[in-house]
């Protein structure tokens, strides 16, 4: 014959479940106590870590770029907040809002020239230049991590891939697809004519003057009908190196 | 850096398209400023005093690349120059231009500079040794451009410093300081 359920049997489960909840409490604090330890020694860790080669960060841009990228694997931005203890620690925060503020200087003072589409890697010549005072090397990494920043501003600071090169532009005009196409296209020669858009692009000519004459208007390109051949050249100064030290000067 | 005698061109005198007048206004606003900067310097160092539209004139063309300007760009940047002060038409058909490095009335100042650094506040001399006489060597008066000279004295004549009077040929022209 089978035993009813008596009060003693309740009262024995009650009591098990009590100190299985209890263990169970008791286990997960030990294991948020131990998570919060690992942390405190993780986050002191990168501190010393931080310490030991403040140097090398601010003055090593390969090192940095690395620093960079091991933050954000572990979920840290030390870019995050100025004031910070790696701002503190570090006073790498400064740094990129002056990498900033120079990149603004040098697209705004390149614009009448490019109408506001620079290359990347001038960008970076115009910038080490214009900072040849200061001792830290500024890396092409560096550059985006600052343009990223800039990008709270609203004001359509954006790196696009063109091709190999990446540009910055730092006008609020979309390009399009096709206007990215004859740009790709003029990485070769610094140039484009009517009828290489048509052939290697395989448009109509309607097509492709149509855009070329947009890239024209907003200042992205400039003609050159001095060839002996009489075909008129678009220039982009965005992909030819020689824009590079006609601004430095002007 | 490509280089014309001893000038130093600037890195857009490579650039082929700056050589074809550009259609979009700002580009070409742009275009006509770095010209214009280009033509003074380069005059100034050189002491160039007219350019002739017509002529080989060394920054209108750019062997190297294969461009030269046309008659309408030359004829753009002069004019820019010139609503601006710093170039003057020399003929109705806009082919020969002054250069103005210094505007007129600063070729006026330093005449008053030089005649009192030398003493000649109440002398007189004659027009040609003011641009080639032995006081004028080294100064910025040597070898300048007759009609500029003229230009700067007839100013000056009008302020009441100094009075021009003819002599018995075009050449001896004469000035009597009264600065």
């Amino acid at each position: 014959m089978r035993r009813r359920p008596g009060i003693a049997g309740l009262q024995g489960a009650a009591a098990a479940r009590d100190q299985f909840r209890l263990l169970g409490e008791n286990v997960a604090k030990i294991r948020t106590d131990l998570m919060k330890e690992q942390l405190a020694t993780f986050r002191s860790q990168l501190e010393d870590f931080a310490l030991k080669h403040k140097n090398d960060i601010r003055k090593n841009p390969a090192f940095r770029s690395q620093f960079h990228e091991m933050c954000a694997k572990v979920g840290v931005d030390p870019l995050a907040s100025n004031k910070g203890f790696w701002a503190e620690l570090l006073g790498i925060g400064d740094f990129y809002y002056e990498l900033g503020v120079q990149i603004v200087e040098i697209c705004l003072g390149t614009r009448p020239h490019n109408g506001g589409l620079i290359n990347l890697q001038e960008l970076c010549t115009l910038l080490r230049h214009k900072r040849k005072t200061s001792r830290e090397a500024v890396s092409e990494d560096d550059c985006l991590r600052a343009i990223s920043k800039l990008k709270v501003l609203g004001s359509g600071f954006e790196v696009i891939s063109v091709g190999k090169k990446k540009l910055v532009r730092s006008v609020p005009t979309e390009l399009n697809k096709d206007h990215n196409e004859i740009i790709e296209l003029a990485q070769g020669q610094g140039y484009v004519t009517v009828d290489e858009v048509e052939r290697r692009l395989s448009w109509t000519s309607g097509r492709a003057i149509d855009t070329l004459e947009t890239l024209l208007d907003e200042g992205f390109a400039m003609i050159d009908d001095g060839h002996r051949d009489g075909k008129r050249r678009y220039w982009f100064p965005c992909v030819s190196s020689i824009s590079s030290t006609v601004v430095t000067d002007a | 850096m490509q280089k014309l005698g001893d000038f130093k061109l600037p890195p857009f005198f490579n650039y082929p398209p700056y050589f074809t007048l550009q259609p979009v206004r700002e580009t070409r606003e742009k275009q006509i400023q770095l010209w214009k900067e280009l033509i003074l310097d380069y005059c100034r160092t050189q002491k160039i005093f007219v350019i002739g539209l017509e002529e080989e004139f060394p920054l209108f063309s750019n062997t190297v690349i294969e461009r030269s300007l046309t008659h309408e760009a030359r004829q753009a940047f002069l004019s820019a120059l010139v609503s601006e002060g710093r170039a003057e038409w020399l003929d109705k058909v806009r082919r020969k231009c002054l250069i103005l490095w210094h505007r007129i009335q600063d070729w006026a100042d330093i005449i008053v500079n030089f005649v009192k650094d030398n003493g000649l506040e109440d002398s007189v001399m004659t027009v040609e040794e003011l641009r080639s006489g032995t006081e004028s060597r080294g100064t910025e008066l040597q070898g300048l451009d007759r009609t500029i000279l003229l230009r700067a004295l007839k100013l000056l004549e009008h302020k009441g410093k100094l009075a021009i009077f003819k002599g018995t040929s075009a050449d001896d022209e004469g000035v009597k300081f009264s600065i």
